[in-house]
C-alpha cells in the first residue's frame, strides 16, 4: 500500500524541524503507541532486553542542539521500537526495526519491518522538508506491505488508521516544536539578547553539521 | 407465482411423488433442536486451534512452541515434526488424476514452507476454546517471506516464484528424468486439452465472422452458513476413532482419512450431524479434520475443532479462478461453426481433493452448451498460486463453461446484427437430434431447448420489452435484456467412464430400504444432505415405490456405520443417483414381497398386480395383501416360499449410464444508470427443465438459491489477494455475499423432459440456478450499455467498474 501526504508546521524553520525529526527521543514521544525507540546493532533484537535498556537510559526531550546532535539518527544505523497500533478490534504490538537509509538535509529516508502476533509489516518511507511563508512543509511518503490478521481487514481499516497515526504524529511534533522553541529561546536570551531564530538556525546547522 | 406447500398428512400415496410437501426437516432446524457438530458436548472435551501462516508464501526456519506449552490449560502443541515423529502419513491425497498432473505433497501441517495465507503451521489443544486461540499467539514462528504469485496466468510465466520444488516430489520421477523438464513452466499443474484442434482451426480459417473475448471468472469464497468443524474421540480399548464432522460425504472422508491417519477404514466411524450448507466446500478432505482426529488419538481425549468465519475465508476451498480467451466462428448466415477456448485455471497452493477435474472434465465438456457446434477445442492450463486451494463450488466447472458459451453467443449475435434470442434459436441442437454427441466428448441423452426459450420470452413479454428498451433510450435510460440458455451436466457417471478420465473413486450410490415387521420403513442412502431436503424427497420416492404412507418412512443419511457405502452429496447427484438407488432398492423389495405374496395368495407372481402398496390377484380383487402384511409374514417366516430368506430389506448400488443434462433459459432485465454505474433489476425470469420433479417446492427453492448465488458472482463477490498472497477480502465486511435486498423477485417456470436412463426421470437441480444466472446478468448489463459500445465487463459488475466502463477509464474494457 502506498501512502503520502504533506504536513504544515507553523512558526518554525526547516532547521528546527530537521533537528526535531533527527531526535529519537522526540520521535518516541510523538509517535502514538511508541513505547521505546533505541539504537541497536545488526542481528536479532531482543525486545525485552531493549525495553529494559531504554528504561534505564531515561532520555529526556530537549531543544538543545548539542544534546540532540549526540543522539541524532545516523545514516546506516538501525533502531528498534515497540509500537502498539489499534486496528479495529485488535491492538497488535509491533516489534519494529528501522534502518536509516539516507539522511541528507533536508531529506531523510528509512526502511524497516515490524512483527506482532499474527500480523506484520514491511515499510520504506521518506520525507523532505521545505520552507514556506508560515513555516515548514513536510512532504512524506510511505510504501508498506501488510501481512496477516491486520491485512485481512483490508484497506478499509488500514487507511484510516495510518492517516490517524500520521496526523497525530505531526500534531505532536508541532506541539513539541513550540515547547522547545520557548525553552531554547529562554536559554539563548541568557547568552545573547539579540538572538533571533536566524541565529538559532545557524547554531543548529553548526551543531548537527548540516 | 410461488408454489404452495402441502402438509404431509394430507398426502395420499397415489400423489406423493411430485407433490410440494413441506420439508419435514425444517421444524427441528428452525426451532434450534438440530444438533450441529459444535453442539456436540462431552465433559472430557478438549479444544484445538490452528496457527495459520500469516504470509502467502514463506520459508519456515523454526517454530518455538515452548511459551505456548507452558501456559496453564494448554494440553499439547504440535507441529509438522510431531506428525512426522508419530509416523503418521499426514499427506492429503488427490482424488482425480490427469495425464502428467503434478501432485506435490500436501501435508496436514506445513513443514519447512507455507504456501498460502492460512496454511496450517501448528496446532494447540487446550482445556478451553479461547485459551487454545490465545496460546496460538505465544507460538513464535521464524518466517522468511518469499515472493508470491496469485494470478493463474502469471503463475506459469518463466520468472514466477515457484511454489513446489518438483525435484523433491517423489511422485514426479517421470518428469524429473525427462530432459524436457526445462520447458515445463514453474507452477504448471497440468496442460490439458479436449476437442479437435485441427478441425477447430480450420473452422476459424473458413469463418465468415468471428468474435472473441478475454474474460475472468473470478475466485469465489463459498460461505456455507456453518463453518467447518470436527469432534473426534479415540477409544484406546478398541482402536476406534469416532468422528462427527461437517461433511457432504462421510464415507469418502472415511476412506481418505483412513489413509492420511493410517487408521483402518473399519475403525473409523464418521457421522455428519446436521450440516449447515456446503456448496461443495464440505466435500473435500482438508488438513483440519484429520488434525483433530490425530490430536484425539495422541491425547486419548475427545477433541473439538470449530473454524472461525475468518478461517473459513482463508481455508475453505475457493471456487472458479479462471482467466480465459475465447473465440467463436460463424458462417455468413450466423450459424456457429467453431469455438476455441484457452483457460488458465488457478489451483491455489495445493491440489484439493477433486480439484483437477473441475476446470477440465467438468468444464471443457460443457462448452457446446445448447448449440450444434461442429468443432470445439479447449486448452486448460492449471497453475499453482499462493492462494487457498480451489475445488468444486456450486456448479464446479459448469458455470465457468456456460459463462464462456453464453458470453460468446451474445457477442456472436451482436456481430451478426441478430436478435440474441433468434441467434440462439438458430443454433440450438434440434429436438429430433437427441441423443446428441458434442465435439467435447459427451452425449446429451435428451433435450428440447426451444420450449424453454419460448416460455421465457413469453414471461418477459419480449417484443414489447424491446420496444420499451428503444423508447427508454430516447430518454437516456438504459434498459438491458440478457439471455442465458444453459446446459448442465449432473450426476457425474458412469463409474467406468469416470475411471478412464482419472477419477480415483466410483460414482455410484448405495441405497438400503428396510421394511420393518410392522410395515413402517427406514431407508438409508449414501448421499449426505446438508440443507437440500433429502429426508422429504427420498421419503416421497420410497413412498411412491412401496405404496407405504409417506409418514411411515424414515430416511437416514450421513453415518458410515449405518449406511452400506456412499459417495455423498455434490454435483446435483442426490436425486438422480441416490434417489435412483433408493427407487431400485424399493423395486427389489417389491419383487421379494411379490414372491412371498404370491406364495401366500396361492397364485403365480405374474398374476399379481401391485398398486398403492397392495398386491391383488388379477381378476380377483378380494384376494389381496398389503405390503405391510407381507412384511409381517416375511419376518415371522412361518410360511415363506422355499429358497426365500426371511426379512424384507434390499440394498442396491446404482451406477448411472450417463450424466443427466438439465437445461433452460434465464432472462435478466436490468436498468443501468451510466452516471452512477448502478444496476437495477426490472425482472428475472427462469425456465428450467430438470426432468421430473419429486417436490416442486424444493425445486423452486434450489432455483431461487442458485440464482441468488449466481447474481452474487455477477454483481458482488470476488476473492482478492494482493501481490504477496494476502487475502484482502477476508471477512463479510470485505466480501459481499448478496443480502435479500440485492436479489430480485424471480419468476420461475419449468418444462419437463424426463431423463431417459434413470428410473425416476429426474435430472438434478442443485446447481442449475448458479450455472445459469451470472451470464444472464452480464449479458443484460452489456445489452443496456450497447449505446456506449461496451461488449464486456468482468465480474463482479460493481458500480465502479460499470461507471469506469461507461466513462472510458482504463480500468474498464
Amino acid at each position: 500500500m502506498e501512502f503520502d501526504g504533506a504536513f504544515e508546521l507553523e512558526n518554525t524553520t526547516v532547521e528546527e524541524v530537521w533537528l526535531a525529526l533527527s531526535d529519537p527521543v522526540l520521535i518516541r514521544d510523538s509517535l502514538p503507541g511508541c513505547e521505546f525507540l533505541i539504537e541497536v546493532d545488526d542481528g536479532d533484537v531482543d525486545f525485552e532486553e531493549q525495553k529494559a535498556a531504554a528504561a534505564e537510559r531515561d532520555a529526556e526531550p530537549t531543544g538543545d542542539p548539542e544534546v540532540i546532535a549526540q543522539r541524532a539518527f545516523e545514516e546506516g544505523k538501525r533502531y528498534a521500537a515497540l509500537i502498539e497500533v489499534s486496528v479495529g478490534s485488535v491492538n497488535p504490538q509491533f516489534q519494529t526495526t528501522v534502518t536509516i537509509d539516507s539522511r541528507e538535509f533536508p531529506e531523510m529516508s528509512a526502511s524497516g519491518e515490524g512483527e506482532a502476533s499474527g500480523s506484520s509489516f514491511e515499510l520504506s518511507s521518506g520525507m523532505e522538508l521545505e520552507e514556506t511563508e508560515n513555516g515548514v512543509t513536510v512532504e512524506w511518503w510511505a510504501s508498506t506491505e501488510v501481512f496477516g490478521r491486520i491485512a485481512q481487514m483490508g484497506q478499509r481499516m488500514i487507511n484510516p488508521v495510518a492517516n490517524r497515526v500520521v496526523k497525530r504524529f505531526f500534531e505532536r511534533i508541532q506541539e513539541r516544536l513550540e515547547e522547545l522553541t520557548l525553552q531554547t529561546d529562554g536559554a539563548e536570551s541568557m547568552v545573547d539578547e539579540e538572538s533571533d531564530s536566524q541565529g538559532l538556525s545557524q547554531r543548529i546547522r553548526d551543531k548537527i553539521g548540516i | 407465482m410461488s408454489i404452495e406447500t402441502i402438509e404431509a398428512e394430507e398426502i395420499d400415496v397415489e400423489e406423493v411423488l411430485g407433490s410440494a410437501i413441506e420439508r419435514r426437516e425444517d421444524p427441528e432446524l428452525v426451532t434450534g433442536e438440530g444438533v450441529y457438530t459444535d453442539d456436540v458436548q462431552d465433559p472430557e472435551l478438549a479444544h484445538m486451534a490452528v496457527l495459520r501462516s500469516q504470509y502467502g508464501h514463506a520459508e519456515i526456519d523454526g517454530i518455538d512452541t515452548s511459551e505456548a506449552e507452558a501456559m496453564d490449560g494448554v494440553i499439547g502443541v504440535y507441529t509438522a515434526e510431531d506428525i512426522d515423529e508419530a509416523g503418521t502419513p499426514g499427506d492429503l491425497p488427490v482424488g482425480w488424476l490427469l495425464p502428467d498432473l503434478k501432485t506435490p505433497s500436501h501435508p496436514i501441517l506445513a513443514g519447512d514452507r507455507a504456501r498460502y495465507q492460512g496454511d496450517g503451521v501448528a496446532v494447540v489443544v487446550a482445556e478451553e476454546r479461547y485459551l487454545a486461540h490465545d496460546a496460538l499467539d505465544r507460538i513464535d514462528v521464524d518466517y522468511e517471506r518469499l515472493d508470491a504469485v496469485v494470478d493463474p496466468k502469471a503463475a506459469v510465466e518463466a520468472d514466477a516464484p515457484q511454489l513446489h520444488d518438483w525435484s523433491e516430489d517423489p511422485t514426479d520421477t517421470d518428469v524429473r528424468d525427462d530432459e524436457d523438464i526445462e520447458r515445463v513452466p514453474p507452477n504448471q499443474a497440468f496442460d490439458w486439452e479436449i476437442g479437435d484442434s485441427e478441425a477447430t482451426d480450420e473452422a476459424f480459417e473458413n469463418a465468415a465472422h468471428t468474435v472473441e473475448v478475454d474474460l475472468e471468472n473470478q475466485r469465489l469464497i463459498p460461505n456455507a452458513m456453518e463453518p467447518r468443524a470436527t469432534v473426534a474421540e479415540y477409544k484406546p480399548g478398541t482402536g476406534e476413532v469416532e468422528v462427527q464432522m461437517t461433511s457432504q460425504n462421510p464415507h469418502l472422508h472415511r476412506q481418505l482419512m483412513s489413509a492420511v491417519l493410517d487408521v483402518p477404514e473399519h475403525k473409523l466411524h464418521i457421522v455428519a450431524p446436521e450440516v449447515g450448507g456446503g456448496f461443495g466446500s464440505k466435500i473435500h478432505h482438508y488438513p483440519d479434520e484429520a488434525l483433530t482426529c490425530w490430536c484425539a488419538m495422541q491425547l486419548e481425549r475427545p477433541v473439538k475443532w470449530q473454524a472461525t468465519r475468518s478461517e473459513t475465508y482463508l481455508t475453505d476451498a475457493h471456487g472458479r479462478d479462471h482467466v480465459t480467451h475465447a473465440e467463436l466462428a460463424m458462417d455468413d448466415a450466423g450459424t456457429i461453426t467453431g469455438m476455441r477456448v484457452t483457460t488458465y485455471a488457478g489451483m491455489g497452493a495445493y491440489l484439493s481433493t477433486f480439484a483437477p477435474s473441475i476446470p477440465t472434465y467438468l468444464y471443457g465438456t460443457l462448452l457446446s452448451g445448447q448449440y450444434d457446434i461442429p468443432a470445439i477445442h479447449c486448452n486448460v492450463i492449471g497453475s499453482f498460486t499462493n492462494g487457498a486451494p480451489v475445488d468444486a463450488y456450486r456448479g464446479a466447472g459448469r458455470p465457468e463453461a456456460l459463462y464462456v458459451v453464453e458470453r460468446l453467443v451474445t457477442l456472436g449475435a451482436r456481430e451478426m446484427g441478430m436478435d440474441p434470442a433468434a441467434f440462439r434459436r438458430q443454433n440450438f441442437i434440434p429436438e429430433d437430434d437427441f441423443p446428441h454427441e458434442t465435439p467435447v466428448a459427451v452425449v446429451y441423452d435428451s433435450g428440447d431447448y426451444e420450449p424453454a426459450l419460448d416460455a421465457a420470452l413469453e414471461m418477459v413479454e419480449y417484443e414489447e420489452l424491446r420496444e420499451r428498451q428503444a423508447e427508454l433510450r430516447e430518454e437516456d435510460r438504459y434498459l438491458g435484456i440478457g439471455f442465458s440458455s444453459y446446459i448442465e451436466a449432473c450426476g457425474l457417471a458412469p463409474s467406468e467412464l469416470a475411471g478412464q478420465l482419472g477419477a480415483q473413486a466410483g460414482l455410484w450410490e448405495s441405497g438400503l430400504v428396510r421394511v420393518h415387521p410392522s410395515g413402517t420403513v427406514t431407508a438409508f442412502c449414501g448421499t449426505s444432505g446438508h440443507g437440500q431436503g433429502h429426508e422429504t424427497t427420498y421419503a416421497q420416492i420410497v413412498s411412491d415405490e412401496l405404496g407405504v404412507p409417506y409418514e411411515d418412512i424414515e430416511i437416514v443419511e450421513g453415518d458410515t456405520d449405518e449406511i452400506p457405502q456412499g459417495m455423498g452429496t455434490y454435483g446435483s447427484r442426490s436425486a438422480a443417483v441416490g434417489g435412483s438407488a433408493l427407487a431400485t432398492s424399493s423395486q427389489k423389495v417389491v419383487d421379494k414381497a411379490r414372491t412371498i405374496a404370491a406364495h401366500l395368495l396361492e397364485t403365480g407372481e405374474e398374476d399379481l398386480e401391485f398398486e398403492n402398496g397392495e398386491f391383488n390377484v388379477a381378476g380377483a380383487p378380494e384376494r389381496s395383501m398389503t405390503i405391510q402384511e407381507v412384511a409381517q409374514q416375511a419376518y415371522l417366516a412361518h410360511n415363506i416360499p422355499e429358497g426365500v430368506e426371511p426379512g424384507l430389506e434390499e440394498t442396491s448400488f446404482y451406477d448411472p449410464e450417463n450424466f443427466t443434462f438439465p437445461f433452460g433459459t434465464h432472462v435478466a432485465v436490468v436498468e443501468v444508470d451510466p452516471e452512477s454505474g448502478e444496476i437495477e433489476f426490472h425482472q428475472y425470469a427462469a425456465v428450467d427443465d430438470v426432468g421430473n420433479q419429486i417436490n416442486p417446492k424444493i425445486v423452486e427453492g434450489q432455483i431461487h438459491g442458485g440464482i441468488a448465488q449466481g447474481i452474487g458472482q455477477a454483481l458482488y463477490e470476488g476473492a482478492v489477494y494482493d501481490d504477496n498472497g494476502t487475502l484482502l477480502t477476508g471477512s463479510m465486511q470485505d466480501y459481499a455475499v448478496p443480502k435479500a435486498e440485492h436479489v430480485p423477485n424471480m419468476e420461475t417456470d419449468a418444462t419437463v423432459t424426463p431423463a431417459p436412463h434413470n428410473p425416476l426421470g429426474v435430472k438434478g437441480v442443485g446447481e442449475a440456478g448458479t450455472i445459469a444466472s451470472p451470464q444472464a446478468v452480464v449479458n443484460a448489463v452489456t445489452d443496456a450499455l450497447q449505446p456506449f459500445d461496451i461488449d464486456h465487463i468482468d465480474m463482479p459488475l460493481t458500480e465502479e467498474k460499470v461507471w469506469r466502463a461507461v466513462n472510458g477509464s482504463e480500468e474498464g474494457s
